[in-house]
């Protein structure tokens, strides 16, 4: 079989719709409820609707990355939950800031007519 | 193969203390995370720095490559193992980097046996469960029209599948994937099923897609609504006029209103992104300067400097 026959055609019948309960989240994730519990308790992630009861919780595909983006920063930097949760918010600042100054740029070279 | 300097990895001194190895990873590491770091080839970087410190953290492998750095490297810089060469410390994974050992080498494969022997991490502990298979999330660029639009584009990821002996193999794997219309940055498409498979009859894992939008020439996007500036003459402007505007899916007429400022924005009610509910898009007026102008406008300038003479531009800033 040459690589082009392994190419398949999908239609995406999926968009943002997907949500994973807590037990769904952990098994795709890999990791214990308890530490997801935390990551809701130190607000790096939350659920959809923040609902007392956690058996009730769903998370979106952003909060399932964002999780799976926690563990590998606490595998590889051995960061505590403290310092995982200020480092992704100042990775998310910096990323907005990222977008915005490259949106301010390409606003720049739009009013400069280039 | 080539040998791979795992001291000039790490930037340390064949003489340099485990301490100042463990340091020096420690800053390489959260310079190149592929979480943090932006630059094009991070990725590559944090897997090798992870694989230097594996093997330097630990004295027994230290001491084989110290060995083999010492015999193996050819005049050319090129690299053979000694014959018969065969580690006795071999690869266990875990320790301070956990790391995972399918990401090594073939450098590291050949000297210390590597991970890919086994079925996860050296273990293949996974063989005899049942394990539903990774999820893999992949980024794709799209062009402001084929978000816009919807197209079909060609994905390409990696997956680990294991292999006859149950050994985790990765394997490039190609999809062409139809993008519905309407997609926006930062939106994830989910592709049930086409992650990585299953292991012992587990279910396979998912493909998720996180959408990223190539910059436009003239459009820009907030949320929902896309931007375009739109140059207008000062004429056009002072007296109001129909101009022709793009929008992403064409051009289209649009009324200036008389008196027209530069900033001034216009709303075209659903000529934003398509979807449950369309965005719009925001025509800002510019106003435009011809370079140059003949003797008989520059007169009616003047003329029109005459008329309009009570007016100060820069009335806000108290001048």
């Amino acid at each position: 079989m040459t690589s082009k026959d392994r190419i398949l055609t999908v239609e995406v019948t999926d968009t943002d719709g997907s949500t994973f309960s807590l037990r769904e989240i952990c098994e795709r994730g890999n990791c214990h409820a308890e530490f997801v519990i935390k990551l809701v308790d130190y607000g790096v992630i939350a659920p959809l609707d923040e609902v007392p009861e956690m058996r009730q919780w769903q998370f979106d595909v952003a909060a399932l990355s964002r999780l799976q983006k926690a563990l590998r920063l606490q595998r590889d930097l051995k960061l505590n939950l403290p310092g995982l949760a200020m480092s992704l918010e100042l990775l998310d600042e910096v990323q907005d800031m990222r977008r915005e100054v490259d949106r301010l740029n390409q606003r720049i070279r739009q009013l400069m007519g280039e | 193969m080539d040998f791979k300097d795992y001291y000039a990895v790490l930037g340390v001194s064949e003489s340099a203390t485990p301490e100042e190895i463990k340091k020096a990873y420690r800053k390489l590491a959260r310079k190149y995370h592929p979480d943090v770091s932006k630059e094009a080839d991070a990725s590559d970087r944090f897997k090798d720095v992870g694989e230097a410190y594996e093997v330097l953290k630990d004295p027994e492998k230290r001491a084989e490559y110290d060995q083999l750095r010492k015999y193996g490297t050819r005049d050319d810089g090129s690299f053979q193992p000694p014959p018969g060469w065969q580690s006795a410390s071999g690869f266990g994974g875990g320790g301070y980097t956990e790391a995972d050992a399918r990401q090594f080498s073939d450098f590291f494969e050949e000297i210390f046996g590597g991970g890919r022997r086994g079925g996860f991490g050296g273990g293949g502990f996974r063989q005899s469960m049942r394990m539903r298979g990774e999820d893999v999330h992949a980024r794709l660029a799209l062009f402001l029209e084929e978000a816009f639009n919807g197209c079909e584009k060609q994905v390409s990821f990696t997956v680990h599948e294991p292999d006859d002996q149950g050994r985790l193999i990765p394997r490039q794997k190609t999809l062409k994937v139809k993008i519905p219309a309407g997609m926006r940055e930062g939106q994830h498409i989910r592709l049930k099923g086409q992650g990585a498979p299953g292991i012992g009859g587990g279910e396979p894992g998912d493909l998720f897609i996180e959408v990223e939008l190539a910059p436009h020439p003239h459009f820009s996007i907030e949320g929902r609504d896309v931007l375009v500036t739109v140059p207008i003459s000062p004429w056009e402007a002072a007296l109001g006029a129909t101009v022709t505007v793009p929008t992403v899916s064409g051009k289209v007429n649009v009324k200036v209103p008389k008196g027209a400022t530069s900033g001034r924005k216009l709303r075209l009610k659903g000529k934003g992104f398509p979807g449950k509910h369309p965005g719009d898009q925001i025509v800002v007026l510019q106003v435009a300067m011809p370079e140059q102008h003949t003797a008989e406008a520059e007169a009616l300038y003047e003329k029109l400097a005459e008329l309009e003479k009570g007016f100060n531009p820069r009335s806000k800033l108290h001048v």
